[in-house]
C-alpha cells in the first residue's frame, strides 16, 4: 500500500487540458496525488519524459491526449498510442510495473471522465507498493 | 549562461484559490529556492495593479523570468505575456502555474491542495529557467472568406463581409440557399413572413459580385493557418480549389427526430406531427388532419427530445415561442377550435416574447402542465366511440392528477441537435466539439464566436440552439473580427515550431514521416531535415520521435519538460 503516491500527468493542450479545466469549473472533486504538465499534443510525450518521471520517484505517469480521429494535430495521439505501447513493454524490463503507465482519451468535455480516472489510477496506484526505481538507481550509481 | 532572475507571483483569485490553498505560505516557502528573486501573494493577479506589480518588479529587480500560480493559462496566459511585453520583457519567459482549475477548485484538504500548489509552482520554476526569447512572426492575410453553410448565418456573415468589398466563398450542401428559416412559415414573437426576410436576403446573396456561391458542394479538409488556407471543395462532380485568409463555420442545426420518443407514437400516429411539419401546413394554408377534416381540438407538446437526461439534457431556447406562435396562428385560422398546450416550463425571456406569453394566456387557450423529469404525457389513437382521433394522457403537474385530452391533430415541438455531419466538419477545419457535438467556442462568454483555431469562427445553431437574431448577430460579429484582421493586413502565427540542429541531425528522416502537415523537408545537399516554420504548428510529434535529439520542440523542449519533472518531484516532504 502506497498511502502518497506520486503521480505525474501528461495533458494534450487542447482535450485533455481542457477537459481538467472543465472538471475544475465544474468543481468536481478528485484526489490530490496529480501533478499535471501540459503538452501541446500527446504525440509530444517524448518516451524520455515518462522514463525522467518514474527516475524521479513518480509512483505513476498518466497520459491522455485526443480520443481517436479527434486529434487538434490530426493523428498525434495514434503516434502516442504506438510508443505507449512500446513503452510498457520497456518500463516492465526496468522493473517497473507497466500498471503504473496509463494512457486514456479525454475530450474537452469529459471533466467528469478526467475527474473518474484520476480516482480510479489513484487508487491502482495507492494499491501498489512505492516505487523503488528511484532508490534502486541512487543505489547502483 | 545569463543569471537567472525569478518572480513567482501566487494569485488569490479573491477566494476561489485563497480559500484552498495557503497562498501566503507558498509564496514566502519559495523564497528559499535558487534563482527566485521576488516571491509575493496578490488578491488578483490578473487586474491591472497586479499586472502593474510585475511590471515594476520587472523593473526594479532586474527579472528575466516571471511565473505566475493561478488560473489556467487557457484563460489568463496571454494577459501576463502581454504584462511581460509591456515591462519590455520577451512574453515567452513566462510560465503559468495552473493552481485553481487543477488545484484549489478539485481538492478538499487545504494541506493537500497546498502541497500541489507548491509542487506545480516548482515545475513551473524549473521549466521556465530554461525558457528562451521567442520572437513573434507575422504573416500576411488573405482577405478572402469561406463561409461553410448558407443558412441565415451564413448569409449574414457573407453580406457584412461582401459589402465592405471582401470576396466571399459561399458553400452550401443543399440545392437551395436559406437553411432551416426558409422552412419557417411565419416567425416569433413578431409573427413577421420568414420567407419575405429570407428571399430578400437570398437574392441579395445571389446576386453579389463579391459573393461566390457554391451549391450541392462539400468541403472536406481545410489546409493552412490563419491568414492563408485553402482546400478544395467538390460541386457539380467538379473540383475547384480555394485560398481564403479566414473560414466561418455556419453549418446549422437538425431537428430533434420525434420517433426516438416512444410515448408521442410519431411515425405511428399519421395526425402527430413535428413543429417543422406544421410550418409546411401553416405555408400551404391549409389546416388538416392527414384523413382531410378540419381539427376540432389541437395540441401542442413542448419540449420533445429536450431538456431530458434520456434524449437531450439542454434546452433549445427557441420551441416555446415558436409554439406560442402557432397557438396565435391556430386561433386565426380554426377561431372554434380547442387550442391546447401542454408544457414543463415556458421559457420567454427576450425583446417582445413574455410579451407574446402575456397576449397568447388571454386568448382563451387551455395551458397546461407536465412534469419533463418524470412521466412524459402519452399518446393513444382514440376509440370509435370517442369524438376524438388522439387522447392524451399525463399527470397534470399542479394538481397531481392523471388527465386526459382530446386532440385531432398533435404537434411536437422538437428540439435542436447538431448536425449528424458536425464530427466530419469539425475533423475538417480542425475545431473541437462538446458533449452535445455543438461546436466549442474559444471562450464562452469573452470569445464566443472565435475557436481554439485562429482563423476559424462558429455562428449560428452549430455552436448552441439558438433563434434568428442571435444567429445573426454571431454572423455579423464573426465578420466583424474577420474584416478587423483583414484591415490590420498581417496576423501573428505560431511561434512555438519546431527547429532542426542541423549539427545533430543525422538524416533519419523519421521526423519527416510522423510530421501531419509535412512541414519537414530533407535536404539532399546538406543531408539533413529542415522545418518549414510557416507551416509547422508546434505539435512536438517530430521532437518526441527523433532519435538523436535534433529537433527542438519551441516552448516545449526536451531540456524544459524534464526539467518541470525534477521540479514537480523536488519537494520531498510528505503531507
Amino acid at each position: 500500500m502506497n498511502e502518497n503516491p506520486k503521480i505525474i500527468a501528461f495533458l494534450c493542450n487542447w482535450c485533455s487540458y481542457t477537459g481538467a479545466d472543465l472538471a475544475g469549473t465544474s468543481r468536481m472533486k478528485y484526489a490530490s496525488y496529480v501533478r499535471v504538465i501540459r503538452v501541446m499534443c500527446s504525440g509530444r510525450v517524448d518516451p524520455t519524459f515518462v522514463i525522467k518521471s518514474f527516475q524521479e520517484g513518480a509512483d505513476g505517469v498518466l497520459i491522455c491526449g485526443c480520443h481517436p480521429g479527434d486529434c487538434h494535430y490530426h493523428e498525434g495521439n495514434y503516434k502516442c498510442l504506438r510508443r505507449f505501447h512500446l513503452l510498457q513493454k520497456y518500463i516492465k524490463q526496468m522493473g517497473i510495473q507497466p500498471e503504473r503507465l496509463r494512457l486514456e482519451w479525454i475530450s474537452a468535455s469529459e471533466g467528469r471522465e478526467f475527474s473518474e480516472l484520476v480516482n480510479e489510477f489513484s487508487e491502482s496506484i495507492k494499491a501498489l507498493e512505492p516505487s523503488q526505481i528511484k532508490e534502486s538507481i541512487e543505489t547502483f550509481s | 549562461m545569463e543569471e537567472k532572475r525569478i518572480g513567482v507571483y501566487v494569485c488569490w483569485c479573491g477566494t476561489n484559490i485563497a480559500a484552498m490553498v495557503d497562498v501566503e505560505k507558498v509564496a514566502s516557502g519559495l523564497k528559499e529556492l535558487p534563482d527566485i528573486v521576488v516571491s509575493k501573494d496578490y488578491k488578483y493577479m490578473c487586474s491591472d495593479p497586479g499586472q502593474d506589480m510585475i511590471i515594476q518588479d520587472i523593473k526594479n529587480h532586474n527579472l528575466n523570468r516571471i511565473v505566475v500560480a493561478a488560473c489556467s493559462p487557457r484563460m489568463h496566459e496571454i494577459t501576463f505575456r502581454k504584462a511581460l511585453e509591456n515591462a519590455g520583457l520577451n512574453p515567452y519567459m513566462f510560465e503559468m502555474a495552473n493552481i485553481r482549475e487543477h488545484d484549489s477548485w478539485v481538492h478538499t484538504n487545504r494541506a493537500e491542495a497546498t502541497r500541489k500548489a507548491r509542487d506545480l509552482i516548482a515545475g513551473a520554476v524549473s521549466k521556465v529557467k530554461w525558457h528562451e526569447s521567442l520572437e513573434k512572426r507575422s504573416v500576411p492575410v488573405n482577405p478572402a472568406t469561406l463561409i461553410i453553410g448558407g443558412g441565415i448565418a451564413g448569409i449574414s456573415a457573407a453580406l457584412e463581409l461582401a459589402n465592405a468589398g471582401k470576396q466571399v466563398y459561399l458553400i452550401e450542401r443543399k440545392a437551395l440557399l436559406g437553411g432551416t428559416v426558409s422552412a419557417l412559415d411565419l416567425t416569433s414573437p413578431f409573427l413577421n413572413s420568414a420567407r419575405q426576410m429570407i428571399d430578400h436576403k437570398i437574392k441579395e446573396v445571389m446576386d453579389h459580385r463579391l459573393i461566390k456561391v457554391y451549391l450541392n458542394s462539400e468541403v472536406e479538409q481545410i489546409f493552412g493557418y490563419v491568414g492563408n488556407f485553402e482546400t478544395t471543395i467538390r460541386y457539380n462532380k467538379r473540383e475547384t480549389r480555394l485560398n481564403f485568409g479566414n473560414v466561418i463555420v455556419a453549418t446549422g442545426l437538425k431537428p430533434f427526430d420525434a420517433s426516438r420518443v416512444t410515448n408521442y407514437g410519431y411515425g405511428r400516429l399519421p395526425n402527430v406531427i413535428t413543429a417543422l411539419e406544421f410550418e409546411q401546413v401553416l405555408k400551404d394554408g391549409v389546416i388538416l388532419t392527414r384523413d382531410g377534416r378540419e381539427p376540432k381540438n389541437v395540441a401542442i407538446i413542448h419540449c420533445v427530445g429536450s431538456r431530458n437526461e434520456d434524449y437531450n439534457p439542454y434546452c433549445s431556447r427557441t420551441c416555446c415561442m415558436v409554439a406560442l406562435k402557432f397557438v396565435n396562428q391556430l386561433k386565426s385560422a380554426l377561431p372554434k377550435a380547442t387550442i391546447i398546450d401542454i408544457y414543463s416550463d415556458m421559457r420567454s425571456f427576450g425583446k417582445g416574447c413574455e410579451e407574446l406569453y402575456s397576449d397568447t394566456s388571454k386568448k382563451n387557450v387551455m395551458f397546461l402542465t407536465f412534469d419533463h423529469k418524470a412521466d412524459l404525457p402519452q399518446i393513444r389513437q382514440a376509440s370509435y366511440d370517442d369524438p376524438c382521433n388522439l387522447i392524451i394522457e399525463f399527470k397534470e403537474k399542479f394538481s397531481g392528477e392523471p388527465i386526459e385530452v382530446p386532440a385531432d391533430m398533435v404537434i411536437l415541438m422538437v428540439g435542436m441537435e447538431a448536425h449528424e455531419n458536425a464530427k466530419q466538419v469539425a475533423h475538417g477545419v480542425g475545431i473541437s466539439m462538446c458533449g452535445n457535438r455543438f461546436f466549442i467556442e474559444r471562450h464562452p462568454k469573452l470569445d464566443p464566436v472565435a475557436t481554439t483555431t485562429d482563423g476559424v469562427y462558429v455562428v449560428g445553431t452549430c455552436q448552441s440552439p439558438k433563434d434568428i437574431p442571435d444567429s445573426v448577430s454571431q454572423a455579423r460579429a464573426a465578420a466583424a473580427r474577420i474584416l478587423a484582421t483583414i484591415l490590420a493586413g498581417s496576423v501573428s502565427i505560431e511561434v512555438t515550431t519546431a527547429e532542426v540542429n542541423e549539427k545533430i541531425c543525422c538524416g533519419c528522416q523519421t521526423c519527416i514521416k510522423v510530421c501531419p502537415y509535412s512541414a519537414i523537408s530533407y535536404s539532399q545537399e546538406k543531408k539533413v531535415s529542415a522545418v518549414n516554420e510557416i507551416i509547422c504548428k508546434g505539435c512536438g510529434t517530430c521532437g518526441s520521435t527523433c532519435p538523436t535529439g535534433a529537433i527542438k520542440s519551441k516552448h516545449f523542449t526536451d531540456i524544459q519538460i524534464l526539467s518541470q519533472i525534477e521540479g514537480l518531484m523536488s519537494l520531498q516532504e510528505v503531507y
